[in-house]
């Protein structure tokens, strides 16, 4: 019989479950898909109400699990079979290549200078975000390993005309970069660990409990949103929570992506897409958008006081302790609070300004703002892998495509299946301290589960 | 004796990384010549396997026992050399790591000569301060399997069970006649899509508490007093009215008082009419059925919240849907009507306000400045609102007004804060030990904290709290006792003046003072941070691995040659010098005058520590920390501010030039921050080259 856990998802939920289980002395496995466990809150700037440094109170945790004795973190890794009887979990996880030996990876980073290939970061693309082919994932990355974006193997090198020509090698067989710069330049340190052949890894273990700790995921604007797809200074609220940033691609600087020049006129669009129609913006409050929009004004306007700033709300949801507090801070500093329905955006083709046309829901007046930069609050909607986990997991997901709790009243965040229990995004939209609250609860059912 | 001293300095290249841009070899030369250095070595990948085996082999046959790592940053590295230091046998505080990679071969790539320089003082500083570390140890304090909760709510009885299901004892505190707090005052609950009366849910919850060998339920009964710290608490219970206290032996205390509706006395008639009413008084008569015949309702939402003295209630909105819901239920030809300012539901409970207006129940929004006005005409209630939809005021005649009225904590809030020396803020609602982070425990090590008593919640929200809490007391329970570091503060009694102060500034309750005003340091509660220390007047309190001794010798041997052009800099290991090791990460460039100097907390330095760098020629001194409100030690950052001020003027008095002291409030995710602090200290105090 195994006292071991499972802790899936390696954000702030997964890390306050994953340390709370091991502190207690269960054996803990900590799996995340990305290459390094840190999740939503390592991408952001600050946490609402206080404006504490998001990655400063979050990384002393990834250290703590990282060098915890009982924690084996998994990066890179998913659940791929789940065999229950007798207890017990029999689990099969596979491990995507980072093509690069962790064990000898020490982080220099002499790998990442040599790569002459970036391609724009999946998550920072419209602000100007770029990523080497391989790198960290972000500074304070646990493990502090590089990877190698999978890209690099199946042809980006080639489609970036990085490659040296005549080579006849296809790139997703080539086993020897003809250029693998990186490879040269880790054996210049003195090291090989960058490997390009690596494979898939299956990895087996055995638990007796399992946290889903997967997470939430930002809404993608739907259909050219508000000109999104079309103007290059309409961004979501996670590019603007990287724009400013001193870690994002701007160093911190609060700027348009059209030409990198200050923003003055910054509009943030609450619930965006809501009442344009079916399919348009998330179908339901978030609950932590206000308040992120609200510390975004805040900041932007710490940054430079002459920034004009405007919320365009709903309802304002400013439901916890200390946030009405920070909704009044934000008016003290000058931020306008609007209750207005955007209904459509244009833009000068020249001076790439915006002009937002809106209801304004007090009065049900059409009115016009004009707007350096157009700031999205999307939403927060359910993992893209939230339903093919549910299946291997065999547990239900309810109508929005969270994670279901068999009984939410006299069993919170237990499942229908024993022994597998719910913390953090998985369960649906929630903010940090709540996170951390269903974690340490949900540490608490997976150590007590005989 | 100075001479069995025998220090090890392991200097690593991280490939090119340092050896690329330093003088590795002359490095390793110059440890050799500094004194009580018996061994320098440099490594190629000093955290490679093979190199910490050599390291270990070199400690044990040189009989090394003190050891001096050059590396990369101690805030990745520290744990994997402080762990190789003790299976070479070594005590891992006689460790001292210095950082030539991050705080300089990375930011002054373009001036190698400089930068070697630089790396020797820091090496020379790292020696200087190793020569004088001692021992330490991890501390230990017991702790048993007796829990106390205070208070018999959702929260309390959830925590109670979590607890006595490890076969720990729970001592379950409940100042009513019966468990269930304000679960016994409710009709049905928010988000049960069942309807299950809270009644019938209560009696679950009790039934299960009751059964439980390992819960001992003491109901009409209050904790009257607390004395010691976790893992050796003596609580004096005291049964309502007359009776004798009993104490029990306590090692952990779960809070969970609870929270209580503010009557809103002589607003909206409430008082003078008695169909005026609350929401809870609402739901007691909807639980007794003793509502009677309704035709019309309203409903005020942020009755006293969301004004300048409080904020929103969380939980309002929901209640008052859920409650239309109810009435509408029962009297579904009475007229219901919600009037709010904002409609605060999230998620799915949107879906109940579909569900209420598609059962007939009317939403109006009325403007934050123009509340709605009551007055009694005609046997009616009537309720003059502006509906900011329509843009004009309605009348709407009523024979029940109900008030969604602000919410504060339970009124023994004031006594348990006094007896567990915890803060609460103006309404009555327990502060946490962080926003974000710590949300189920307070600062201080052993107490937790569940339920309502932190913030208004919903009852899923209370069940989750109370049982993370019960897991927060549960670890160190389970383990047997609790553990912290050896970085603690020691109180050298002989030179103590008893003032007390530093028992009154630590942070975390750590220092006791006795009846003789000795102050004592339970070191497993301390946290290290120094500000005791950094405060004491008589300088008799000693900080393990941080003493004022080994700083002095950091700084004396910083600043030994050419002090002008360097600067003194003391940086927080928590946030500044992330902030040091993003610079570092990001390659950003800046002037190679400053030696840095790591502490726990920027409230640890002294102003004898400042002023030592000033008296020995320096040509500046820096104090950096976590940028506000961030700080890993509650607010040490604020006491370093107040101190740096007080330190600028006494260096006046001296003869100092106080613009020579500078503070820089940093996040670790803010290297521009602190290069750019690097480019102006050296361009303002002259000292570019």
């Amino acid at each position: 019989m195994t006292d071991a856990i499972l802790v899936i998802g390696g954000g702030i939920a997964g890390i306050n479950c994953a340390m709370n289980a091991a502190k207690y002395g269960a054996k803990v496995y900590l799996v995340d898909d990305t290459p390094s466990i840190g999740g939503m809150m390592a991408r952001l700037d600050k946490t609402f109400p206080t404006n504490d440094c998001s990655i400063c109170i979050e990384a002393p945790q990834m250290y703590e699990v990282d060098n915890h004795e009982r924690i084996e973190i998994l990066t890179n890794a998913e659940v791929r079979r789940v065999q229950a009887g007798g207890g017990i979990f029999k689990i099969r996880l596979l491990q995507k290549p980072k093509f690069v030996d962790e064990s000898k990876c020490t982080g220099c980073g002499a790998c990442v200078e040599a790569c002459p290939v970036s391609l724009p970061d999946p998550l920072d693309g419209k602000i100007g975000g770029r990523r080497k082919l391989i790198s960290m994932a972000f500074p304070q990355a646990v493990p502090n390993k590089v990877a190698i974006d999978p890209r690099c193997r199946s042809g980006a090198m080639r489609a970036a005309g990085a490659c040296v020509g005549g080579c006849a090698v296809d790139c997703s067989q080539c086993r020897e970069c003809p250029i693998a710069l990186c490879v040269k330049a880790c054996e210049k340190e003195g090291k090989k660990a960058v490997t390009l052949w690596q494979a898939n890894r299956n990895i087996d273990i055995e638990v007796k409990s399992i946290v889903v700790a997967t997470g939430i995921r930002n809404a993608p604007p739907a259909g050219d949103l508000l000109g999104y797809d079309r103007y290059p200074n309409v961004i979501t609220n996670t590019e603007f929570e990287r724009l400013m940033n001193a870690g994002g691609p701007t160093a911190g600087h609060i700027v348009r992506p059209s030409d990198q020049q200050p923003a003055h006129r910054i509009v943030w669009v609450q619930c965006a897409g809501r009442g344009l129609g079916p399919g348009r913006g998330t179908p339901y409050c978030s609950k932590v958008c206000c308040m992120i929009a609200t510390k975004q004004a805040i900041i932007a306007k710490e940054h430079d006081s002459s920034i004009e700033a405007a919320i365009f709300y709903n309802d304002l949801k400013a439901y916890g302790k200390g946030f009405w507090d920070f909704h009044r801070k934000a008016l003290e500093n000058g931020v306008r609070f609007v209750r207005a329905r955007p209904y459509v955006v244009s833009e000068d083709p020249v001076t790439h300004n915006l002009t937002v046309r809106y209801e304004h829901l007090d009065t049900g007046e059409l009115r016009q703002q004009a707007a350096d930069l157009l700031v999205l609050s999307t939403g927060l909607i359910p993992g893209d892998r939230n339903e093919r986990l549910a299946k291997v997991l065999k547990i239900e997901l309810d109508h929005l495509g969270f994670f279901k709790e068999r009984d939410p009243i006299l069993a919170p965040l237990e499942t229908a299946v024993e022994g597998i229990y719910l913390c953090g995004g998985a369960t649906g939209p929630i903010d940090i301290a709540e996170s951390v609250t269903q974690a340490t609860a949900a540490a608490m059912k997976a150590v007590l589960k005989n | 004796m100075p001479d069995d001293i025998r220090i090890g300095v392991f200097v690593c290249d991280c490939g090119t990384n340092i050896a690329g841009v330093l003088n590795v070899p002359e490095l390793v030369a110059y440890a050799r010549t500094l004194k009580h250095v018996v061994l320098a070595d440099e490594g190629k990948w000093s955290c490679s396997v093979d190199y910490l085996g050599r390291m270990q082999d070199l400690i044990r046959e040189q009989r090394i026992n003190r050891v001096v790592v050059a590396s990369c940053t101690p805030r990745t590295h520290e744990p994997l050399f402080k762990r190789a230091t003790r299976e070479a046998g070594l005590n891992p505080y006689l460790l001292e790591f210095v950082s030539i990679r991050e705080q300089v071969s990375w930011v002054h790539m373009r001036e190698p000569r400089a930068a070697t320089e630089k790396a020797k003082d820091l090496i020379k500083m790292g020696v200087a301060k190793a020569a004088l570390l001692e021992e330490g140890e991890e501390i230990r304090l017991p702790v048993q399997t007796d829990c106390l909760i205070i208070g018999g709510g959702v929260a309390g009885m959830n925590a109670a069970l979590s607890v006595a299901a490890q076969g720990f004892r729970a001592h379950l505190v409940e100042k009513e006649a019966r468990l269930g707090g304000m679960l016994n005052r409710l009709c049905f609950l928010s988000h049960d899509r069942r309807r299950m009366p809270a009644a019938r849910i209560v009696e679950t919850l009790a039934a299960r508490v009751a059964v439980h060998p390992n819960i001992r339920v003491y109901t009409g009964t209050q904790v009257e007093s607390v004395q010691g710290y976790i893992g050796n608490y003596k609580v004096a219970l005291k049964a309502n009215g007359a009776g004798a206290a009993a104490t029990v032996g306590i090692s952990t205390i779960i809070v969970a008082t609870g929270m209580r509706e503010i009557e809103p006395v002589g607003q909206f008639e409430y008082g003078c009419d008695p169909r005026v009413m609350t929401q809870l008084q609402l739901e007691a008569a909807l639980r007794n059925r003793a509502l009677g015949a309704v035709s019309s309702v309203v409903m005020i939402g942020c009755v006293n919240s969301k004004n300048d003295t409080r904020g929103c209630c969380n939980i309002g909105c929901h209640v008052a849907v859920k409650n239309a819901v109810a009435i509408k239920t029962l009297h579904p030809e009475a007229d219901v009507f919600i009037l709010y300012r904002d409609m605060s539901l999230v998620r799915e409970e949107g879906e109940a306000q579909k569900r209420a207006k598609q059962m007939g129940v009317k939403f109006l929004r009325f403007p934050e400045q123009r509340y709605p006005e009551v007055r009694t005409e005609d046997g009616w209630l009537r309720v003059k609102v502006y509906d900011l939809l329509a843009g004009r005021e309605f009348e709407i005649p009523a024979d029940r007004l109900v008030l969604t009225t602000a919410l504060r904590g339970d009124e023994s809030v004031e006594q348990v804060k006094g007896l567990l020396k915890v803060s609460a803020n103006a309404d009555g609602f327990f502060q946490e030990a962080h926003v974000k982070l710590g949300p189920l425990e307070f600062a201080s090590h052993g107490v937790s904290l569940a339920g309502c008593a932190k913030a208004p919640m919903f009852f899923k929200e209370s069940c989750e709290a109370g049982i993370g809490a019960a897991m927060k007391a549960s670890i160190p329970m389970k383990r047997g006792y609790i553990e912290t570091e050896g970085i603690v503060a020691d109180i050298d009694l002989t030179a103590c003046s008893q003032c007390g102060l530093c028992a009154k500034r630590c942070p975390y309750n750590a220092i006791r003072v006795d009846a003789e005003q000795n102050p004592a340091v339970i070191k497993a509660l301390c946290k290290g941070c120094g500000l005791c220390a950094a405060d004491c007047p008589n300088e008799c309190i000693g900080i393990v691995h941080y003493t004022d001794a080994q700083v002095l010798a950091q700084v004396d041997a910083a600043l030994e040659e050419d002090p002008g052009r360097k600067i003194i800099a003391f940086v927080c290991h928590w946030c500044a010098l992330g902030g040091v090791d993003m610079a570092g990460v990001s390659r950003l460039q800046y002037p190679p005058n400053a030696r840095l100097i790591r502490v726990m907390c920027s409230a640890r330095v002294s102003i004898k520590m400042m002023r030592r760098a000033f008296e020995s020629g320096a040509a500046g001194v820096l104090v950096a920390g976590c940028e506000f409100p961030t700080c890993h030690y509650i607010q040490g950052n604020y006491a370093a501010e107040t101190r740096v001020k007080r330190a600028k003027k006494q260096l006046a008095r001296a003869g100092f030039d106080p613009e020579k002291l500078w503070n820089v409030w940093c996040s670790a995710a803010d290297g521009p921050k602190f290069a750019s602090t690097m480019r102006t200290m050296a361009r303002e105090l002259k000292l570019e080259s």
